[in-house]
């Protein structure tokens, strides 16, 4: 049998499998109504009545159950690496000599005409690359000095540098990156994600947020919302300092021996429920406790970076007990180790406009970049000498791009260098997962204003993480409100330049 | 003649013979196909995705009859009624080519489907109205009695009209109804549906020890009756209202709009008719003489977000707060799902592209304009300012009774105005923020299509920082006419509001304003920033009156700080109305033609008195024709009783929405509500928990529950989770520490550190105190960023867009949140303490009794052994460990029976039995 004959056989094999459990095939063909019943007993077809463990207790109540994809995807878990506040292509990874060249000059009238700026007013001045870039490894990848340790590992990525958006608000430009609606009320790309696939490690959350830099990504906690999915396909955020997860800690004065007994209790007294009503929801309710009980464990156990050996803290940059996005990085590791789909990360302070210090493009930006160039590269390292970076994808990026333009708010002199919000073309990258190794597709004009090919959007990188996971994006659909939705709405395109 | 030449006995057979033939013929081949329930789900299905209202292959769609008759691009008609066999459709239908042959590229129709079109279309090819677009009518009560038409013996099971439609079904099913549930079941159940809480200790007491027949309807009289019931039915208006506290985007500050939640509260326990509370909300304003609470009605539809991140373009955010009351208004109010309409034709259901916008254009005429201070707002003044409020409304009523209503509106709610960020072509200047203009030396700055005809002063609003400031105001151009010459005072950065006379003019101007200030030098330097600006006249008199006193009145009203805003919608004045336009493909950057005001065509038009604004909008919307308003919300009212709607899609009444289980009865009720209450929630509620259907016992039995087990046929009572609000409502009542307290700011319970990380925002979580944190949920401060933890985990939504129902989840993270929220801890405290205030010894008996406080009832003998073992694993463990029972009490001396107690409180606080409505 040749290998694309097997490969078809499988993808079907697995096609019918996650026909018979997706909750579309419920709605439709059972249907069923999930106001009807609480959503832990209704997942896993029509005859979860029937279906009772040696126990005596319903199976298949679990909403987060792993399932199949449409397809075998390259990768099982993505960490998604977004810097709040949108990180300046031209100090990074777009190198662009001709704008060293035109620096301090008045920008071109047919740069600005009919064009609109957060806060760019009149006539602004051209501001050159504040790096110094290089060309590294193989591939020959631009990387500036500002990122030294992710220099090293350039070969892993693949670069897209023709990246748009219509959006130039941070708000609805991260909600347009991560829900595919620049308007709040949509399901974010983890939420998508944990309703499609479940979860592996039935103590842990299928998707997991973790936030550093200070602020929660200005778009709010809907950037890892439900939106329309049930409340169960949220991200889960997890936090270095106090509960790792809220209300995961017993209060004082109640041990695990009393926790123990006291859901013993609760669980018994609800079989007594169950004996009177025969109401398959009270039995999803006894799982649920018992899955809490071991959720305060599993979760602080992975959650505690403490036991790393000290090369990992070396390699990662990172120090036990303090929040810092390095922390983060380790944890998004030990997390898709543990069998997380979806790692989330928001770090904020990217929004390197020159109004002072700590936003300025050749001050506060290096100072930025040098918290996040460590953990990035040992992660990308770390996952490849564990033999996960194959089936991990790491995705990079902001919500827009950065201006070639010296950002001159109000019509005024700004008293540091900076750029404003810039939609036309930006630069992200991903790596593992089966991306291309060592690319770079796109390419942006030579002062970095404009696209001019290779262009692609927040839907075409959505349909490219879906896909890697193994979801046709224009099938993972949930039926709301008279249509069937999806995270790309009515655009998207998988990357496939960049699919190995 | 004919007739004649045969003998009578054949002409009678021959017509028996013909009739007869006609009667099978009529059954087997001509059966009437009815067009919703067997074609247009085919349609739906097979055709509409490509022949529909958002592609139209060929020219063919099938979504109106009209168009699916009409000639398309081949040059003929796909359907021509009465001819099946010639008909395009069908010869497509059963090609063999597969390029050729429909649906494209899909497996072909089999042969019922065909047919079932091929009759169809030979019985004239006629389109049928969707159920949910017809208007309501009167329903016939289903006789389910025996004998002849179930004239005799109806089952003593039935209460009401509402059960023989449910009784019909659950026989059809073979199956049987369940008897009534116990008395502590229902009451904690009725409790639950209208008050959203276990009812008062008074309350619970007079029906328990109440055995005549007329207990149940004296506990729904008393329940309907008590104050919480307003503040239940307002926690689900507010999910419908997206009601907040905050802003929404990025610093999401904080909004002032809880006067609207109390408004919601008023309405619902004076039982205003849902006619007339749908009307305030939608146009309170545009009603004659509006009152304050009218205004604050209006403010449902201010509870859009509004966007403060620099840089952001107002217009884009004002029209996407009009787009979301237009779809608010269609999903929440008229179950329909109306946004898909706003990029197309709607795929499925009767509403065409244009119609989105002529409804939109009765939205698009309201004064807010995302602007930094929410206006407008309505201000409510206080103290000493409301008596001024009063002296200048009787001094204008006595003396000036013509310039009354337009005075006492600049005063309360700052309208009409200019906003300045309207302002454009800024030259040495910039709006602000994006949220004031500012000019700086030599600033110059145009505000378009200026009316003050009929005015003579101007008032704006402005503030500036150095002396020596000229300011002119050209007209046209900024070499113009000069239409005035000013002088700016300093007001040291301070907001001023100040007074110039204007020269009479005619029709609209546009203005350039231009600064110029001698002291300033540097060209980055702040002149002046204004705000707004407002046209009047000069304070009137009246003959000899005095008016002094008035016009002081006035003046320190107009500057008065001490009041509560509360933003509200004011339609512009004719003068100011917007032009609506139809957004291409749904961008609002792209407009296409200008419509006027309408409603769509395929529900009815306006009603022939209505005005084509808003306040048409309700009336028509409000109207008894209106297929869609009455079974929206009866169905709503259904689904807050039994947890799920009659029609389960709560949001989608279309063809593509669940269809209703019980037809009939959805019609039954809504004409109920209409015509016999009057539009009375009260009233159908009552007559809902009045039905046998809804008093049952929910326990399931195993023939009911394998062939129903989601209760679709309602052979057994509801059985649901608790909703969020519910489940702090009930641990808080139980453990004797919630605040009766109604009204008011929202408060802030206890929340975890960390929840509250909006960029560029200092606001912090300040835990509420003198009871205040021990109010219901639906007092709770919330932040559409960052929700309270535990209204979230319990499926509440974060409120950024309505949400027409919540879907309920069973997670762990559920369990732990009432296991370890301090809040439940502190409620698990109090119920013990309680607890051992009536029951100081015995911990057996203190045991049944926190059971009885709980419930109502006794405790099982199986539970009491449950929960005293964990007594005594716990009372054990106390007593080796006194630090742990200190703090579990919070109490230094604490003995290790109370901590034990405490023990068995959350647990009980925890079991599937208190969490769910049984």
């Amino acid at each position: 049998m040749s290998k694309q004959n097997n490969k078809k056989i499988i993808q079907e094999a697995n096609l019918e499998t996650s026909h018979q459990i997706t909750r579309k095939y419920f709605f439709k063909e059972c249907f069923s109504g999930i106001g009807a019943m609480a959503l832990g007993s209704m997942v896993g077809g029509c005859d979860w009545l029937g279906s009772k463990d040696s126990f005596g207790n319903f199976t298949n109540t679990n909403p987060l159950m792993a399932h199949a994809p449409h397809f075998i995807g390259k990768a099982k878990s993505v960490i998604y690496l977004h810097m709040a506040g949108a990180p300046s292509q031209l100090e990074l990874f777009d190198y662009k000599p001709e704008l060293l060249k035109l620096d301090g000059q008045d920008c071109p009238q047919s740069l600005l005409d009919g064009k609109k700026f957060a806060f760019i007013r009149g006539v602004p001045k051209m501001l050159g690359p504040q790096a110094v870039f290089k060309q590294r490894g193989q591939s020959g990848a631009w990387i500036s000095d500002n990122l030294p340790h992710l220099s090293t590992v350039a070969d892993e990525i693949s670069f897209l540098k023709a990246v748009q958006t219509d959006q130039f608000n941070h708000g609805p430009a991260q909600l347009l990156m991560h829900t595919g609606s620049p308007r709040l009320g949509r399901p974010s790309i983890g939420a998508w994600v944990t309703y499609g696939l479940g979860t592996e490690n039935s103590n842990l959350p299928g998707f997991v947020v973790l936030t550093s830099g200070g602020n929660n990504p200005d778009a709010g906690k809907s950037v890892w919302g439900n939106g329309f999915l049930p409340s169960v396909y949220q991200g889960v955020q997890c936090r270095s300092e106090g509960d790792p997860v809220l209300f995961l800690k017993d209060p004082a004065g109640i041990d695990r021996d009393l926790r123990k007994a006291s859901i013993d209790a609760i669980n018994e007294a609800n079989q007594l429920t169950y004996n009177e009503f025969k109401d398959p929801e009270i039995v999803a309710r006894m799982a649920q406790y018992e899955m809490a009980f071991k959720m305060q464990i599993s979760v602080p156990d992975v959650m505690n970076i403490n036991d790393e050996p000290a090369y990992i803290h070396e390699m990662y940059g990172t120090h036990p007990g303090k929040a810092s996005f390095a922390n983060n990085v380790l944890l998004a590791r030990k997390l898709v180790e543990k069998g997380v789909r979806f790692v989330q990360l928001f770090d904020w302070g990217w929004d390197s406009h020159g109004t002072d210090v700590s936003n300025a493009v050749d001050i506060g930006l290096v100072n930025k970049c040098r918290t996040i160039d460590k953990p990035i590269t040992a992660l990308l390292l770390d996952l490849k000498q564990r033999g996960l970076l194959d089936e991990t994808l790491v995705v990079w990026g902001g919500e827009f791009g950065r201006t070639p333009m010296q950002e001159n708010r109000d019509g005024k002199t700004l008293p540091f260098k900076g750029r404003d919000h810039h939609t036309e073309a930006f630069t992200t990258w991903m790596a593992g997962g089966g991306i291309k190794q060592g690319s770079s597709f796109g390419e942006t004009d030579e002062i970095g204003y404009s696209a001019i090919s290779g262009k692609v959007t927040a839907y075409d990188m959505q349909a490219t993480i879906l896909n890697q996971l193994g979801f046709d994006h224009e099938k993972l659909v949930y039926p709301f409100q008279g249509r069937s939705f999806r995270l790309t709405d009515v655009h998207g395109r998988v990357i496939n330049e960049i699919v190995a | 003649m004919l007739v004649n030449r045969f003998p009578k006995r054949y002409l009678v057979l021959s017509l028996f013979v013909i009739s007869a033939f006609c009667v099978s013929v009529y059954f087997i081949n001509d059966k009437k196909v009815d067009f919703n329930t067997e074609v247009k789900p085919l349609l739906n299905k097979k055709c509409i995705t490509c022949h529909g209202g958002v592609k139209r292959q060929s020219g063919f769609s099938l979504l109106f009859r009209q168009d699916a008759l009409a000639i398309n691009k081949s040059g003929k008609a796909a359907i021509l009624p009465g001819d099946a066999e010639n008909s395009e459709m069908i010869r497509r239908l059963t090609l063999k080519d597969p390029e050729e042959r429909m649906p494209y590229k899909h497996p072909p129709l089999n042969n019922d489907e065909i047919a079932l079109l091929k009759n169809w279309i030979n019985q004239g090819a006629q389109w049928g109205n969707h159920w949910a677009y017809v208007p309501v009518e009167e329903t016939p009560i289903p006789k389910v009695g025996a004998g002849p038409f179930g004239w005799f013996g109806q089952p003593s099971w039935i209460k009401n009209n509402i059960d023989p439609f449910i009784y019909q079904k659950i026989k059809q099913e073979g199956l049987s109804p369940s008897p009534i549930a116990d008395k502590p079941t229902l009451l904690r159940r009725v409790s639950f549906d209208i008050i959203g809480m276990p009812a008062s200790d008074i309350i619970a007491k007079k029906y328990l020890s109440n055995n005549n027949e007329d207990a149940y309807e004296i506990l729904v009289n008393d329940l309907l009756a008590s104050q919480q019931y307003g503040e239940k039915w307002t926690s689900m208006w507010m999910d419908i209202a997206r009601y907040a506290d905050t802003k929404g985007f990025e610093k999401d500050d904080s909004r002032t709009i809880w006067r609207y939640r109390d408004w919601l509260i008023d309405a619902f326990n004076q039982d205003k008719p849902y006619n007339e509370f749908l009307t305030e909300q939608l146009a309170g304003d545009l009603l004659p003489n509006p009152s304050d609470a009218q205004y604050i009605a209006t403010a449902f539809h201010r509870n859009t977000l509004t966007n403060d991140e620099g840089g952001t373009d107002n217009e884009e955010f004002r029209t996407a707060a009009v787009i979301d009351r237009v779809n608010t208004t269609w999903v929440t109010l008229m179950g329909t799902t109306f946004a898909c309409v706003q990029c197309h034709s709607h795929p499925y259901d009767p509403f065409k592209h244009e119609e989105y916008y002529k409804f939109m254009a009765l939205f698009n005429n309201t004064s807010d304009e995302d602007t930094y201070a929410e206006y407008p707002f309505l201000k409510e003044f206080h103290n000493k300012d409301s008596v001024r409020l009063n002296q200048l409304q009787t001094w204008l009523h006595q003396n000036a009774p013509s310039r009354e209503k337009e005075i006492i509106r600049f005063i309360k709610t700052g309208q009409p105005a200019f906003n300045s960020l309207a302002a454009d072509q800024i030259v040495n200047g910039t709006l602000e923020g994006t949220i004031w203009l500012l000019l700086r030396n030599n600033g110059t700055a145009r505000l378009k299509n200026i009316d003050y005809t009929g005015s003579s002063l101007l008032y704006y609003k402005y503030r500036s920082w150095k002396a020596g400031g000229k300011l002119q105001i050209h007209l046209d151009s900024a070499n113009g006419p000069l239409l005035k010459n000013i002088n700016v005072e300093n007001t040291k950065g301070n907001w001023k509001i100040t007074t110039i006379d204007l020269p009479t003019s005619n029709g609209k101007h546009h203005w350039y304003f231009t600064y110029n200030n001698r002291q300033i030098t540097n060209p980055e330097e702040s002149g002046i920033v204004f705000d707004w600006l407002h046209f009047d006249n000069p304070f009137p008199k009246n003959g000899s009156a005095d008016n002094t006193l008035a016009a002081q009145n006035f003046d320190s009203l107009i500057i008065a700080t001490n009041y509560t805003g509360t933003p509200i919608m004011i339609d512009n004045p004719a003068t100011m109305s917007r032009t609506t336009n139809v957004f291409e493909r749904g961008n609002w950057m792209v407009k296409g033609k200008a419509v006027v005001p309408d409603v769509p065509a395929s529900l009815g038009g306006l009603p022939a008195n209505a005005p084509k604004n808003r306040l048409g909008m309700a009336m028509w919307l409000t109207d008894k024709k209106n297929p869609l308003t009455a079974r929206t919300m009866v169905n709503r009212i259904w689904e807050q009783l039994f947890g799920q709607g009659i029609t389960e899609t709560l949001e989608d009444f279309g063809t593509q929405g669940i269809p209703p289980t019980h037809e009939a009865l959805l019609n039954y009720l809504a004409w109920q509500l209409m015509n016999t209450h009057h539009w009375s929630i009260k009233k159908m509620i009552k007559e809902i928990v009045m039905s046998a259907t809804y008093q049952q016992d929910s326990k399931f039995n195993n023939e009911a529950a394998s062939k129903d087990p989601y209760n679709k046929l309602y052979a057994r009572g509801p059985r649901v989770r608790l909703s969020a609000e519910q489940v702090r409502d009930q641990a808080l009542r139980v453990s004797g520490l919630l605040s009766n307290k109604m009204f008011g700011p929202s408060v802030m319970p206890y929340q975890p550190e960390g929840i509250w990380k909006s960029p560029y925002n200092g606001a912090t979580w300040n835990i509420s105190t003198e009871g205040n944190q021990y109010r219901r949920a639906l007092y709770t401060f919330w932040k559409r960023s960052a929700p309270y933890p535990s209204m979230i985990s319990f499926d509440g939504t974060s409120r950024e867009v309505c949400s027409a129902r919540r879907i309920r989840t069973n997670t762990p993270l559920q369990a732990l949140n009432a296991l370890n929220d301090s809040v439940y801890i502190e409620a698990a405290q109090h119920f013990a303490k309680r607890v051992q205030s009536l029951v100081p010894q015995n911990a057996s008996k203190q045991i049944s009794k926190a059971y009885e406080l709980a419930f109502n009832k006794n405790i099982t003998e199986a539970q009491q052994k449950v929960f005293e073992k964990l007594y005594h694993i716990s009372f054990v463990k106390y007593s080796q460990d006194s630090l742990k029972s200190q703090q579990i009490t919070g109490n230094k001396n604490a003995d290790p029976g109370s901590a034990a107690l405490i023990m068995v409180a959350t647990a009980l606080l925890n079991t599937d039995e208190f969490l769910t409505k049984n």
